[in-house]
């Protein structure tokens, strides 16, 4: 589609706490960057470009309210079931039969797409979004690109 | 890309862009993929550490195609496909 080589972020190290609550006693958030939001948010642009916003989608949102607006992925399967990029019901059974402890009640989406500022990206953006997260008592995120 | 980005705990899955949790309506292989990874959050010793899971796409997919099927996707939603350009 013509996009000049994109330069992803590079890093020498990784960040690491070592996880040591039981998983059923964690709480665990969600965070997905398909463009996802719920009817009553403004949507993505499926072809946004250097948008560094994110929507609150509350993780027991019923799937027909949610929306798909991304168009740098085949998004039809995930249109067909959120589950496959968005994967709230089935961490809500892991919830249901004990598997972990609890889920944040916020899960976090982006749009991302073409991101060239991406120190905007960790010095804004990421913040707020941890910030979110930490008052909610999350010890893990399960993050999910596309 | 991953590796590069180095975060703390990754799981690898061979699908295409799209099924980070796996096929549409099988529940099944979505709940295994979820608890490989869940395992990975539990059991990982080394920062930055991915571990490939084992399963496989029901059919051999690459970047030309990945394009292909956008271009699909588009045509079929009625949309148009943008043009993009470098910010002045």
């Amino acid at each position: 589609m013509g996009f000049p080589p994109y330069k992803w972020s590079e890093f020498d190290s990784s960040p690491w706490t070592p996880f040591k609550k039981p998983l059923d006693r964690a709480c665990l958030a969600l965070i997905s960057s398909a463009g996802i939001s719920r009817d009553d948010q403004e949507p993505f642009d499926p072809w946004s470009v250097n948008d560094l916003s994110f929507r609150r989608i509350p993780i027991n949102t019923p799937f027909e309210r949610l929306r798909l607006h991304d168009n740098y992925f085949d998004h039809r399967d995930a249109l067909k079931d959120f589950n496959c990029i968005f994967p709230a019901q089935r961490l809500m059974e892991f919830v249901d039969q004990g598997h972990i402890g609890r889920l944040a009640a916020t899960a976090i989406t982006l749009g991302m797409g073409r991101l060239y500022k991406r120190t905007a990206l960790q010095n804004e953006t990421v913040p707020t979004i941890v910030e979110v997260l930490k008052g909610e008592g999350v010890d893990a995120a399960v993050l999910m690109p596309a | 890309m991953m590796a590069q980005v180095k975060a703390p705990r990754s799981v690898f899955l061979n699908f295409p862009l799209g099924h980070g949790c796996g096929r549409p309506h099988d529940a099944f292989m979505q709940t295994q993929i979820l608890k490989d990874a869940l395992n990975v959050l539990v059991t990982a010793k080394n920062p930055g550490d991915i571990v490939d899971l084992p399963y496989q796409w029901d059919r051999p997919f690459d970047f030309p195609g990945f394009l292909e099927d956008i271009q699909d996707m588009v045509k079929e939603e009625d949309g148009t496909l943008q043009e993009w350009k470098p910010k002045e």
